[in-house]
C-alpha cells in the first residue's frame, strides 16, 4: 500500500509519461503515413498503464485519458474516447489480473484489444448513423493494428519504468 | 704628417684647386658624369640594386598577405550575402507564391461579388486520427470565423466546413469527411443531389453525389457545384467532378463517385467564407 503522497508521485508520473507521447505522436507519428494510415499511439495510452494497475485506478485513467483525446481530436461524436477508453483500461486491468501478468506480452494483447475495442466502435457509430462501412473499417483497423503494434514496446518500457520507479519495495 | 703638411701643403692646396677646377669643367664641358661621380655609382650600382631586390620581395610578400587577409575577408562577406540573397530567393518563392494565391482569390472576389469577407488561413495540421480527414488552420473566432463556414482554395473550389472553432484555430471537416453533406448540382445537367463523404471512399479521397433524380444523364468529368439551397453554405463554389457512375446496394438508384477539385494533401493556405449573400 503505498502513501498518499507516493500515490499523488505515481500517477503524476504516469500523467507525465502520457504527455511525452502525446508530444511524440504530435511532433512524430502524425506525420508518418504506412499503408495509408497513421500510426495511432492514443489507445496505447489507456490500454497499457491499467495493465499495471487495478481495475478501479486503471479505469479511472483511462476515462482521463479519453477526456483529453476528446479535447484534442475529432471524434464521430464529442464524447468518443470518454465513453470507450474506460471499457479499455477496464478490459486491459482484467486482462493483466487474471489471464496474463503485465508485461510486454500483456501489453500487445491489451493493445490489440484496444483498438478492436475503439475501431469496432467507430464502425457501430458510422453504422448508427446510417453510413456502414464495415468492411472498409475492418480492413482500417487491421492496417491500423499493424502500424500501431510496434510502438507497444517503448511505450510499456515507459509506463513499465514509472511503475517500477514507484513500486521499488514491491 | 703635420711637417708634410708644413712643407707641402702649398703643393697639395694647389693640386686640389687644379684637380677641382679640372673636375669642374671636365663637368661642365662633357655630356656624361664627372668621373668620379661616375666611379662612384658603378661600384654603389650593385648594391643599390641588391637592396632594391630584397626591398620590393618584401614589399610583394607585405601586399601578399594583406591581399590575402582582405580575400578572406571578402570571401566571408560574400558567404553572407550569398546566404542572405539565398534566403531571400526563398523568401521570394513563398512571397511569389502567396501573391498567385492572393491574385487568384482577388479575381474570385470580383468574380463573386456574393462571397465578400474571406479570411485567408494557413493550415497547421493535417488529418490527426485514421477516420476523419480533417485540417486545423492557424485562425479562429479572434478572426471573426465561426462554425459552419466554407473553407474553399484559392481557385474558389470547396475545401470543407469549419466544424469547431477556437480563439486562435479552428477545425474544417473536408469534404471527403463522412460528417459533411452539401446540397449539390450538377452543372451541366442542373440536376440536384446530396454531396456527402463516405467513409469506404474517405481512404482515396473521393465522395459520393446521392439522391439523383430518376432518368438524370450523368457523364463522367461533369462540374458538380453547391447548390446553395436552403443558404447554409455558398452557391456555385466547386465540389469536384464526376469520376464514376455507379449503382447503389438497392440496385434502385444511381449514385456519383466524385473527385474534388481540390488536392487535400497539398494545400498549404485556405480561405475561409465568413459571409456570404443568399442569391436568388
Amino acid at each position: 500500500m503505498l502513501a498518499r503522497n507516493e500515490t499523488i508521485f505515481k500517477w503524476a508520473l504516469y500523467a507525465a509519461a502520457t504527455l511525452l507521447c502525446l508530444i511524440v505522436q504530435s511532433i512524430l507519428l502524425q506525420r508518418v503515413t504506412l499503408w495509408g494510415v497513421l500510426p495511432f499511439i492514443y489507445p496505447l495510452l489507456a490500454a497499457i498503464p491499467a495493465t499495471y494497475e487495478a481495475p478501479v485506478p486503471g479505469t479511472i485513467f483511462a476515462l482521463c485519458v479519453g477526456v483529453v483525446c476528446d479535447s484534442l481530436l475529432p471524434g464521430p461524436i464529442p464524447c468518443f474516447y470518454t465513453l470507450i477508453f474506460p471499457l479499455v483500461g477496464l478490459a486491459s486491468s482484467l486482462l493483466s489480473r487474471s489471464l496474463l501478468p503485465a508485461g510486454f506480452l500483456c501489453s500487445l494483447a491489451a493493445a490489440a484489444t484496444a483498438f478492436i475495442l475503439v475501431d469496432l466502435f467507430h464502425c457501430l457509430l458510422l453504422w448508427a448513423l446510417a453510413k456502414p462501412a464495415w468492411s472498409t473499417g475492418l480492413s482500417l483497423m487491421l492496417r491500423e493494428l499493424a502500424v500501431s503494434l510496434p510502438l507497444v514496446f517503448p511505450v510499456t518500457l515507459l509506463y513499465r519504468a514509472v511503475y517500477l520507479r514507484v513500486h521499488l519495495d514491491d | 704628417m703635420k711637417n708634410f703638411l708644413r712643407n707641402h701643403g702649398l703643393w697639395v692646396l694647389a693640386a686640389a684647386a687644379i684637380i677641382s677646377v679640372a673636375m669642374a669643367a671636365m663637368s661642365v664641358f662633357s655630356s656624361t658624369s664627372a668621373p668620379l661621380s661616375n666611379l662612384a655609382n658603378i661600384l654603389a650600382s650593385p648594391f643599390r640594386s641588391a637592396y632594391t631586390s630584397v626591398a620590393t620581395w618584401f614589399n610583394e610578400k607585405q601586399a601578399y598577405f594583406a591581399d590575402v587577409q582582405a580575400m578572406e575577408e571578402e570571401i566571408t562577406q560574400l558567404k553572407r550575402k550569398i546566404a542572405q540573397m539565398e534566403a531571400d530567393v526563398r523568401q521570394g518563392k513563398l512571397d511569389s507564391e502567396e501573391n498567385a494565391r492572393l491574385r487568384n482569390l482577388n479575381e474570385l472576389r470580383q468574380q463573386r461579388r456574393d462571397l465578400s469577407d474571406f479570411e485567408s488561413a494557413y493550415i497547421t495540421e493535417h488529418s490527426v486520427t485514421n477516420w476523419e480527414s480533417s485540417l486545423t488552420l492557424n485562425k479562429g473566432t479572434a478572426q471573426g470565423i465561426a462554425q459552419g463556414n466554407c473553407v474553399v482554395d484559392d481557385q474558389g473550389a470547396l475545401v470543407g466546413v469549419v466544424r469547431e472553432v477556437g480563439w486562435n484555430w479552428c477545425r474544417v471537416m473536408t469534404i471527403v469527411d463522412t460528417d459533411i453533406s452539401l446540397g449539390a448540382r450538377v452543372f451541366r445537367t442542373q440536376d440536384l443531389g446530396l454531396a456527402e463523404g463516405n467513409f469506404s471512399l474517405m481512404g482515396n479521397n473521393r465522395l459520393r453525389l446521392d439522391f439523383l433524380p430518376v432518368g438524370c444523364q450523368l457523364m463522367g468529368g461533369d462540374l458538380v457545384l453547391t447548390s446553395g439551397l436552403g443558404g447554409f453554405y455558398p452557391q456555385d463554389l466547386v465540389i469536384g467532378s464526376v469520376e464514376e457512375i455507379k449503382v447503389d446496394d438497392s440496385g434502385a438508384a444511381l449514385y456519383a463517385v466524385l473527385a474534388p477539385a481540390v488536392d487535400l494533401s497539398e494545400l498549404t493556405e485556405v480561405f475561409v467564407i465568413k459571409s456570404f449573400d443568399i442569391v436568388t
